[in-house]
């Protein structure tokens, strides 16, 4: 295709895009300036280009339409619905030529007069109006009733338009005439050209004069111009200023390579030649941002002019060899274009991208060979070369990797148009919140999601939403919200997709699961309700009792979760019924490299993708060996106990058909591996021989004749050059339990990890030695990761302990003073992370992970320790992490003394509410301590929940920055409730500036306790319980 | 494209003025001939990784540098025992919708420059799952030599899960 017809359509579809998005917004916004000239910008912009490139059914709807945003724009014409759905249709008019155009490379046949007539029937009727009682504008006023009320005009009106419009000027005739109107007002604006903003040429001759002047009496440019008269001199700088600003590159061009004419003439001196330039153009009353632009047109030529200088070096003796201001000079022309375009980015094609990231991978994987190799060699003369090799190659990866990504934003674009449409069409009113729009990932994976997600936010308008009504009969505001929001989450992004409309309808859907015979009354009556909820995800399902034009099309969730599944991805969904519904999908950022778990299952070796992947445990069929975690039947079903969970297992031999069930049985010291792994909210374990390494592997597709193969999802080339295939743990999963999912021991474990979250009942707490003494523990939540650090890298820097980590120096803390490093081998650190605070704190040996209450028996008068509870069966030490985090960082946070009061508050029930995992683990133990019984929840709106169910707190202590409901919303909610109103509210917050505190006081709160002192918040709350008890 | 054209000369057999070159392969003591221009590679002793739960002809997948190829048992394909002991086979990679693959075979013999007046059509009494995929014999000294088709040998899409 030609390529400036190319470089148009591109173009084209993204201003359309933007004006899609823009026009929405006016219409609900009809006086904001900004959006409305942005979209005459762009719409004029295309109009424009359509014109250059002889396109001439583009060309007139495109400008029909502008016509009428220069209406809206001079504010001859209001902004109204209808309006606003005319001007989409001729948009969405315009893409469907530019479709033709891209597909035949002609604009394709077809009428516009009607769409023309409409847009121009707008811009006329309003312009009808004012005169209403002239005979003459019988037409417009027609015109005006059927514009003003009918949202379709129907034929009939449609004709009488035509009539009308055959004795009022043409559609063509009225477009020439309005043509040149914003045009002509544009130079009052800031919509005009940049010479016309300037002033002229009046002010761009005195500029040049200014600037010729000028610049004879700066030491440093003098000498490049003083060869030249002045008059000239002047005469060139206009020249040039007239082309730059008139947008004559070529002229400018010209000129710019005779403009010095003296070697020597550098980047420098260009700079400060801009210098004068503006300044002499603020000097002619032109606006600073204007004058700004100017000089940014200078950019234009700067390589002209330094080239120009440089080429006098090498050629031309004769300094002053000018004589003429334009004139195209032979061979100035190839280079010339070149200049042209100095923009900081440049479009590139998708393929070639593409080819880029494909030699990448295998530059990845060589290197991966590569190093293989030479890890069992003593060359060291290799090793330095193919260490910097090394890093190129990840360096190149993670900028090709970059020039892939692209804001999630762009597979929203679409939405609030669709939305927009939709809340006509249903008569409904509902809000487009969209957050984390430049959250980026890789565009493979954004193409593949776009219409899952639009699905999606369909789905949630047509189905979830209610009517405004029903709203409002229930209690809900008028206006329904739809809120996108997208995140980063550890390599992968995360998008969650909440409205608070209906939710899912538990019984309506159950109705449904029978009539399709999905599953039997008694297998209904044993799900939870959200297990019958995510029936939503088999195949051919859909709620609505309508089918609507808009969603209900047989294609249901199911095809949106095969879609995501299909790139790795996951989706899980909660509905309450009346609230609403949220779905979560995670899917990673990039498909090209994944890391996957390399494990072997007879003598081949595997991949799982690691993302399914939750974690790995060590078993055995038979208790010969000591391995506390056994593999037992149930009914020839494998299965494991996890945590108080079963966890139902899948022997790889099997499913790849290496052995039989006997065989497995009739193994003698068998020594398994579980790979916990989790497809959707399936979790299971993947039983295989062995585990090796987690590599990171380019995915591959499978040969065609190989697609059958649900097990597979690629295979790849690893390090050492062999090939292996990737097992789709969705595959492995239907395979061995033919398609049943969902199951029993799901719904407990879901319901389980629903009251984790809402409670935190129970703690997962790490079990460790260091030094002598009682095993200590530490609350799992707050350790960042579990790492063995070579002794050989531990460096002692200003008396402490220091090791290199991840990029940064970490200090090592021991975890008890009397405890020895290790002289060799690897030390065990548990690596705390708070903000950009990072801390290894050494241990002996690292136990186990228990789950339990935690129950805090004894304060420790022992530094670093909140208290001993008992663990496991056995009295533990619980450390203070926030003791060792002092110790290697003084400026962590001042840590306050133990306090040995408060014993007597045993019993009394405290809430603490706080978004940060960190603190709540920090707190909760102190709390525990000092006697309090604490439960704890990690946003407002889960802790109004809980006053919602009724639970009564003698005390709460809320943090005040939460995403969504901060503190003060918080506390005014939780005050103006009558359950919770006299119960005192304490803030425990890092704001602590005085206006904070007072906002706080205002906003309810009962006390405000800076972040974290524990000393203050502990006399704090004796207070408060004594001022409540004292009331009571 | 190249090998497509010799394909189409060799369909119009019976013109006979030029001649053909082709690769010889041994299979189980029987010489084979496939179009030179269709070989993309010969390989020695390969190591293949097994797929587990793929037809049986499919014998694995190799890295062909940097490539994977699917590697196609031809013993098995053609209805063959499969090559005893611990013998090694060599592979012909050839390509098929721009898909790589690599037929396994005994081993590679030379190179032949056919006249096309020896090529005649397979006998009706060919092994069905023989005259499927030989696009017909070449009448060489003291052997014959059928020659393989490499399209359909590989369609398996239109066959579905057949061997």
């Amino acid at each position: 295709m030609d390529d400036l017809l190319n470089e148009f359509l591109t173009e084209t579809a993204e201003s359309i895009d933007v004006v899609d998005i823009e026009l929405v917004k006016l219409e609900q916004d009809p006086n904001n300036k900004e959006v409305l000239d942005n979209i005459f910008r762009l719409v004029h912009t295309i109009k424009g280009t359509c014109g250059f490139l002889g396109l001439p059914r583009l060309e007139s709807v495109a400008h029909a339409s502008e016509n009428v945003l220069g209406k809206f724009r001079d504010g001859e014409l209001e902004v109204s619905e209808h309006s606003v759905t005319v001007i989409l249709e001729s948009l969405d008019r315009i893409k469907e030529i530019l479709a033709g155009l891209e597909a035949t490379e002609e604009e394709p046949d077809g009428d516009d007069s009607d769409l023309i007539n409409r847009l121009d029937a707008i811009a006329e009727g309003a312009d009808a109006e004012p005169v209403e009682d002239e005979p003459d504008t019988v037409d417009g006023e027609i015109v005006d009733t059927t514009l003003g009320r009918a949202l379709k005009p129907g034929e009939v009106s449609l004709e009488e338009l035509e009539a009308a419009f055959a004795n009022a000027p043409g559609p063509e005739d009225t477009a020439d005439d309005t043509a040149p109107e914003p045009e002509a007002a544009a130079p009052a604006s800031s919509g005009g050209s940049l010479y016309d903003r300037v002033g002229g040429e009046d002010s761009v001759a005195v500029a040049a004069h200014l600037v010729a002047t000028r610049i004879a009496n700066d030491d440093q440019l003098k000498k490049f111009f003083e060869a030249v008269a002045i008059d000239l001199r002047k005469s060139k700088f206009l020249g040039l200023m007239m082309a730059l600003f008139k947008d004559d590159i070529d002229a400018a061009d010209t000129i710019g390579r005779q403009l010095v004419t003296v070697t020597g003439f550098g980047d420098g001196h260009f700079d400060k030649m801009l210098k004068l330039v503006k300044e002499a153009l603020v000097e002619c009353q032109v606006s600073s941002d204007d004058a700004d632009e100017a000089v940014m047109t200078f950019e234009l030529i700067r390589e002209a002019v330094v080239n120009a200088s440089k080429e006098v070096a090498k050629s031309t003796p004769n300094k002053a060899g000018t004589e003429q201001k334009t004139g195209p000079a032979a061979g100035a022309a190839g280079p010339a274009k070149e200049t042209k375009k100095v923009s900081q980015s440049i479009r590139v094609n998708v393929e070639l991208l593409e080819d880029l990231m494909n030699m990448v991978s295998e530059l990845v994987l060589t290197r991966n060979q590569l190093l293989q190799i030479t890890r069992n060699l003593d060359n060291t003369e290799l090793a330095v070369p193919l260490q910097r090799l090394s890093q190129c190659t990840t360096e190149l990866q993670e900028n090709v990797m970059k020039t892939r990504m692209q804001p999630i934003g762009n597979a929203w674009a679409k939405l609030p148009r669709i939305v927009r449409d939709l809340t006509v069409e249903l008569d409904k009113k509902i809000e487009l919140e969209m957050i984390g729009a430049d959250t980026e990932l890789d565009r493979q994976v954004l193409e593949l999601i776009k219409d899952p997600l639009t699905h999606m936010v369909r789905n949630s308008a047509d189905h979830g939403i209610e009517t405004p009504a029903v709203r409002m009969a229930n209690g809900k505001p008028e206006q329904g919200t739809i809120t996108l929001n997208a995140f980063h989450e550890g390599g992968h992004i995360i998008i969650e997709i909440k409205d608070d409309g209906a939710g899912i309808p538990v019984a309506k859907l159950a109705k449904k699961i029978l009539e399709k015979g999905l599953a039997t009354e008694a297998e209904l009556a044993e799900m939870s309700d959200n297990q019958i909820q995510k029936f939503i995800f088999h195949p051919g399902f859909s709620t609505a009792e309508q089918v609507t034009s808009v969603s209900g099309r047989g294609v249901g969730m199911d095809v949106v979760r095969s879609n995501i599944e299909k790139i790795g991805g996951t989706i899980d969904m909660t509905s309450v019924e009346g609230k609403g519904t949220t779905f979560d999908i995670k899917i990673p950022l990039t498909l090209a490299i994944v890391a996957g778990l390399i494990v072997k299952a007879q003598e081949e070796r595997y991949a799982i993708p690691q993302i399914s992947v939750l974690e790995l445990v060590r078993a055995s069929a038979n208790s010969s060996n000591n391995s506390e975690h056994k593999i037992e039947t149930i009914n020839n079903a494998p299965v494991l106990r996890l945590r108080n969970r079963l966890l139902p297992l899948v022997y790889l031999n099997e499913v790849l058909g290496f052995m039989t069930r006997e065989e497995i049985d009739a193994r003698e010291e068998a020594d398994d591996f579980i790979v916990v792994t989790q497809v959707g909210p399936f979790t299971f374990g993947i039983v295989v021989d062995q585990v090796f390494d987690t590599e990171e592997i380019v995915v591959k597709p499978v040969a065609p004749i190989l697609k059958d193969l649900d097990i597979y999802s690629g295979n790849t080339i690893l390090g050492d050059g062999s090939v292996i295939m990737i097992l789709d743990p969705n595959g492995v999963a239907s395979l061995a339990n033919n398609g049943v999912q969902d199951q029993q021991q799901d719904a407990d474990g879901e319901q389980e990890a629903v009251q984790r979250a809402k409670y935190d009942e129970t703690e997962s707490m790490l079990v460790f030695t260091a030094g002598g003494g009682n095993p200590k523990a530490v609350p799992l939540a707050l350790i960042a990761r579990l790492e063995e650090i070579d002794t050989a890298d531990v460096e002692i820097s200003d008396g402490r302990h220091m090791v290199q980590y991840r990029g940064n120096l970490m200090p090592l803390i021991k975890a008890n003073p009397d405890m020895e490093l290790l002289e060799e081998g690897r030390q065990p650190v548990l690596v705390f992370t708070d903000r950009e605070y990072t801390m290894g704190l050494a241990v002996d040996e690292i136990k186990d992970i228990v789950e339990e209450k935690l129950d805090v028996k004894l304060a420790s008068n022992q530094a670093g320790v909140v208290g001993s509870a008992v663990i496991a069966g056995k009295a533990s030490e619980v450390i203070d992490v926030s003791y060792y985090l002092n110790l290697a960082f003084s400026d962590w946070m001042r840590s306050g003394e133990m306090v040995e009061e408060g014993l007597d508050n045993r019993g009394l029930q405290l809430l603490l509410v706080d978004d940060s995992d960190f603190f709540r683990n920090m707190v909760k133990p102190v709390l525990t301590v000092a006697g309090y019984s604490v439960a704890t929840v990690s946003s407002a709106a889960g802790a109004l929940q809980m006053m919602e169910d009724g639970q009564m707190f003698d005390l709460i202590i809320s943090d005040i920055e939460m995403p969504d409901m901060n503190g003060y919303e918080f506390v005014a909610a939780a005050k103006a409730d009558d359950r919770w109103a006299n119960t005192p509210i304490v803030a425990l917050s890092s704001l602590a500036k005085e206006k904070d505190i007072n906002r706080g006081y205002e906003a309810g709160f009962d006390d405000y306790v800076a972040k974290f002192d524990k000393d203050t918040l502990l006399r704090s709350l004796a207070q408060q319980l004594k001022i409540k008890g004292d009331a009571a | 494209m190249n090998d497509l054209v010799v394909r189409d000369d060799l369909s119009v057999v019976a013109v006979g003025t030029g001649s053909q070159d082709f690769v010889t392969i041994k299979l189980a003591g029987q010489t084979l001939g496939i179009p030179v221009l269709a070989v993309h590679d010969v390989l020695n002793a390969q190591k293949i990784t097994k797929i587990p739960l793929a037809p049986k002809w499919v014998s694995g997948v190799l890295n062909l540098r940097g490539r994977i190829v699917t590697a196609i048992d031809l013993r098995n394909r053609l209805g063959l025992d499969p090559l005893e002991g611990d013998k090694q086979s060599m592979s012909v990679v050839v390509e098929h919708n721009e898909e790589p693959y690599s037929l396994q075979i005994d081993s590679v013999g030379e190179v032949l420059s056919l006249d096309d007046q020896l090529f005649e059509r397979n006998p009706v009494t060919l092994d069905p799952r023989w005259r499927e995929v030989s696009r017909g014999i070449y009448r060489l000294e003291g052997e014959l030599l059928p020659i393989l088709d490499v399209d359909k040998l590989l369609a398996f899409e239109t066959q579905g899960k057949a061997a």
